[in-house]
């Protein structure tokens, strides 16, 4: 095997890596916080992707992109707040919390992906891409594309963990996150808090989903596929740290660019799946974990 | 000890008995095959979530790898009945093993996972066996599934045949099959294993139930028949496609799992009709359809997180308390006559903080002797007392609330021991009755020394069938003889078997004249028995023993030999203050209610005590 084409594979994987972690901390942050599998996640991204591409479409050029950008990231923020209250907060006291809000964001996802469809139709899109062209990069072609999406997936990354540790209200979260109760006697206002987490799940997933929308095709159930690939990256990691799940999305992100490479698009899954249950097997808090839940 | 009547005894009877015969005479009805066939995925459904509740629900394993086991079944039919050529009805029956062998394998990687950790992972080996089934196309027919499976035949005539008729009658059968398995298994050693682990893991795990064990078999239990519904499923719609790994039709069965309640096997079986039939109804709206549906289910879980079991309970509370509201009405108007004569005292509504009670009162005599009833009973159990002392005593007794003809209190906190204790001291002082003595029997007993530990005026006090309770709930299973019967005392429904039983057990006889005990059970409201029960733990025992131990109001402790509930040895030797002969009389030849059955020894006894205590 060439170097280049090793280097072409693993940058590839790195970039999907920063996709991964992008979505995934969204529901690691979310499943700490609230103690709830956010199923709604994947909907998020595509619903996301779905609002950058109308509004890119009302205009030309890389400025369209980030207008687009900007109103999805925006209005999933608002939504994935809203949602706290329909989906989650009524049963934070019933004892089957888990369950009913497995029930409830699945619906949500449901109710999303068919709003997509009656919004926008069946068919295929895509948004138009800002950047176009290759750079060089040791001695291998690699799309500009490709190289913006990591650079804003790690800068946004890096602008959550400075929010949730720098900030006043970032500590608030992670607070309430901790002990819900102690929290709240501080005077905090936990369910605000925790809509809070949700907006910021929904607006990275949003972000994750417009870079997606402008690198392959977009319908309305392709929320699916990147749901799972969250679910295997936060596994896998664990959730003990803010960095588990990033670290896990490139280490998945770059098996799987090398398994499709190797042994094709049908087997890649089934490979990060069989990993994933390994690594259960043998350290069932994940690769990068221990065994508490918290930011 | 619990109590755990056979099926047969217990009030769900009636409605699983017509809701059979119902199911069993639709296909006469509906002679369309599509309605037959809408019926038949009913059935399936209910199959699938109600299974699912045995590790979901009962077991707190949140296995979503679950439609897997339909999967595998369903997959497992194809390949055996249509690739390898083996006889339909043996591919069906192989369908489940091969579900409960993945079950077990399932249940390794879990064994060491708890609550969402186990959703990603079965979740995970779900998409896993999705991807070998995809993969492995020569024999599954990859991602376009199989198709034209063997049909089900019972020598020449095929099922489909007459409408559907023959897979309608075998979906019932699995269905009814299915149920019974989880009714028998809910109840059994292991059922109550499965349900340990749920509620204390380590406490299970310290009286050695062993977790792996039984998860293992939680999971193998919950794979058998949804194995078995795939096989049967595939050989009836012929076609094994991979949209059943599909989150799609696990949404669906979950969906009805919680619409339904978690935790009831029927709540699954609602909630399957009531959803499939409402994805049909929509079925013309495209994917309007999938977004009413998702947002009714939400809409349910926001307003019943129990489920539409919980709301089909509230339903059937309302009528319970319109019934015994109602028998109570009637019978206050119409049949005071009837009372009066029996007590030899005129009956009036006498309006307490704590709801209006109906006060039977000979209104003549001195000294005026309270009667406070049991659990379920009413103030005419004392009428034989009434005979014998109305000429000495002014006679009062009254129906506690939610019993005889008092009307049902307005809010569940007035079924209480305290409640019932103030509601006494409110009569006397309405009717002016200075220091009663007061006979408390049963729970009557309880109610008369709350009285007494209140501090409200008093000359002297008796109790029966009663077990003073020092410490709660420890003292419980010692004053008492544990016997399945006691749960029926804080029990809120009782089935007509079950009714019987109490008034039985607590006047210790089924002779005719006292038939109309029987039917005061029936009217009684049945939060009061559970509201009561479930507030013992907030009585100030030790106040209650402090009043016998140390007080000087005489007392007296008058038990039946025979009697079924109290533990009397630890009545013996509890240790009071002023006790009338030293230690607890006993009636000859009576029972839980001595002063029922035996009135004549007991009012003799009464009398004596009465004289002892100086107050004749």
């Amino acid at each position: 095997m060439a170097l280049d084409t090793l280097i072409f594979v693993l940058v590839s994987g790195i970039v999907l890596g920063g996709l991964y972690a992008l979505m995934a901390t969204g529901l690691s942050v979310v499943w700490t916080t609230l103690n709830v599998f956010n199923f709604a996640h994947g909907s998020f991204v595509a619903l996301g992707a779905y609002i950058a591409w109308q509004v890119a479409q009302q205009g030309t050029g890389a400025w369209s992109f980030v207008f687009g950008a900007g109103a999805s990231v925006l209005i999933m923020f608002g939504l994935g707040f809203v949602m706290h209250y329909c989906l989650i907060k009524p049963f934070e006291r019933n004892q089957n919390l888990v369950l009913l809000s497995v029930i409830t964001t699945l619906a949500a996802s449901s109710i999303i992906e068919n709003g997509i469809q009656l919004a926008w139709g069946p068919r295929d899109k895509q948004i138009a891409a800002p950047l176009t062209g290759n750079v060089e990069l040791f001695g291998t072609a690699i799309a500009a594309l490709d190289l913006l999406t990591l650079a804003i997936a790690i800068a946004a990354l890096l602008a959550l963990a400075m929010f949730l540790r720098r900030t006043s209200t970032g500590r608030a979260m992670r607070a309430a996150a901790q002990n819900r109760e102690a929290a709240e006697l501080m005077g905090f206002r936990a369910a605000r808090l925790f809509a809070l987490t949700l907006g910021i799940s929904a607006a990275t997933a949003a972000l994750a989903g417009v870079f997606i929308g402008s690198l392959r095709f977009i319908n309305p159930a392709f929320g699916a596929d990147p749901l799972m690939k969250s679910l295997i990256v936060v596994i896998l990691g664990g959730v003990a740290r803010f960095t588990s799940p990033i670290y896990a999305a490139f280490v998945v992100g770059i098996v799987e660019s090398f398994s499709v490479y190797f042994l094709g698009l049908y087997w890649a899954p089934a490979v990060l799946f069989a990993m994933m249950i390994i690594v259960l097997l043998v350290k069932p808090e994940g690769l990068f974990g221990f065994r508490s839940r918290t930011l | 000890m619990k109590y755990d009547p056979p099926f047969h005894r217990t009030s769900g009877l009636v409605p699983v008995l017509i809701v059979a015969v119902l199911l069993g005479a639709l296909p006469f009805v509906f002679t369309d095959t599509y309605i037959r066939h809408i019926l038949i995925l009913v059935f399936v459904y209910a199959v699938l979530a109600s299974n699912w509740d045995l590790s979901l629900g009962y077991g707190g394993i949140f296995n979503f790898a679950h439609m897997a086991f339909f999967a595998i079944g369903l997959y497992s039919y194809g390949i055996a009945a249509k690739v390898l050529g083996i006889d339909p009805w043996l591919s069906v029956l192989l369908a489940p093993l091969l579900a409960m062998a993945f079950a077990a394998l399932l249940a390794i990687p879990i064994l060491r996972l708890e609550g969402i950790y186990v959703i990603l992972v079965t979740i995970a080996a779900a998409q896993l066996l999705l991807k070998i089934v995809v993969s492995q196309s020569d024999y599954t027919g990859g991602t376009s599934g199989m198709v034209l499976l063997p049909r089900l035949t019972v020598g020449d005539y095929r099922l489909t045949s007459d409408g559907r008729i023959g897979y309608y009658y075998i979906a019932l059968l699995l269905l009814g099959v299915s149920t019974l398995f989880l009714y028998k298994l809910e109840r059994s050693a292991l059922g109550r294993a499965i349900k340990a682990l749920r509620d204390n893991k380590y406490y299970a795990i310290s009286r050695g139930v062993s977790e792996g064990r039984i998860r293992l078999m939680t999971l193998c239990a919950s794979a058998l028949f949804p194995g078995l519904a795939g096989g049967f499923y595939g050989s009836y719609v012929r076609v094994a496609s991979p949209d059943v790994f599909g989150l799609g039709f696990l949404t669906i069965t979950l969906s009805i799992l919680l619409v339904g309640g978690v935790s009831t096997i029927w709540g699954s079986l609602i909630a399957a009709f009531a959803v499939t039939v409402l994805a049909e109804v929509l079925g013309g709206f495209g994917a309007w359809r999938e977004v009413i549906i998702a947002a009714l289910i939400i809409a349910v879980v926001v307003v019943y997180p129990g489920g539409l079991y919980a709301a089909l309970q509230e339903f059937r509370n309302l009528a319970d308390r319109l019934k015994t509201s109602g028998i109570a009405a009637y019978r206050r108007r119409s049949e005071s006559n009837r009372r009066e004569n029996e007590l030899g005292a005129s009956e009036r509504m006498i309006a307490t903080p704590h709801g209006t009670v109906s006060v039977a009162d000979t209104a003549k005599g001195e000294q005026t002797i309270l009667f406070i009833h049991g659990n379920s009973a009413c103030k005419e159990v004392f009428a034989n007392q009434f005979a014998a002392f109305r000429d000495q005593y002014r006679l009062v007794a009254f129906d506690l609330p939610g019993h005889g003809v008092s009307p049902n209190a307005q809010s569940e906190t007035d079924y209480s021991l305290e409640t019932y204790a103030q509601i006494a001291a409110d009569i006397v002082e309405q009717l002016g009755l200075g220091a009663p003595i007061v006979f408390g029997w049963s729970l009557g007993g309880y109610v008369a020394l709350e009285y007494a530990a209140q501090g409200h005026p008093l000359s002297a006090l008796a109790i029966c069938g009663t077990s003073p309770i020092g410490i709660f709930p420890d003292d419980m299973p010692r004053g008492y003889i544990a016997s399945p019967h006691m749960e029926l005392a804080g029990k809120r429904y009782l089935s007509p078997h079950e009714n019987r039983v109490y008034a039985q057990k607590t006047v210790d006889s089924d002779r005719p004249e006292v038939r109309p005990i029987h039917q005061t059970v029936r009217r009684t409201d049945g939060r009061a028995r559970q509201q009561v029960f479930s507030r013992l733990k907030t009585v100030n025992w030790p106040r209650q023993i402090a009043f016998l131990r140390n007080e000087t109001a005489p007392f007296a402790m008058i038990n039946g030999p025979e009697d079924p509930f109290i533990n009397h040895d630890y009545c013996r030797a509890f240790g009071y203050g002023n006790i009338w002969t030293g230690e607890p009389k006993n009636i000859v030849g009576g029972g839980h209610a001595p002063f029922f059955i035996q009135p004549e020894n007991f009012n003799k006894a009464f009398g004596e005590f009465l004289e002892w205590s100086g107050n004749s």
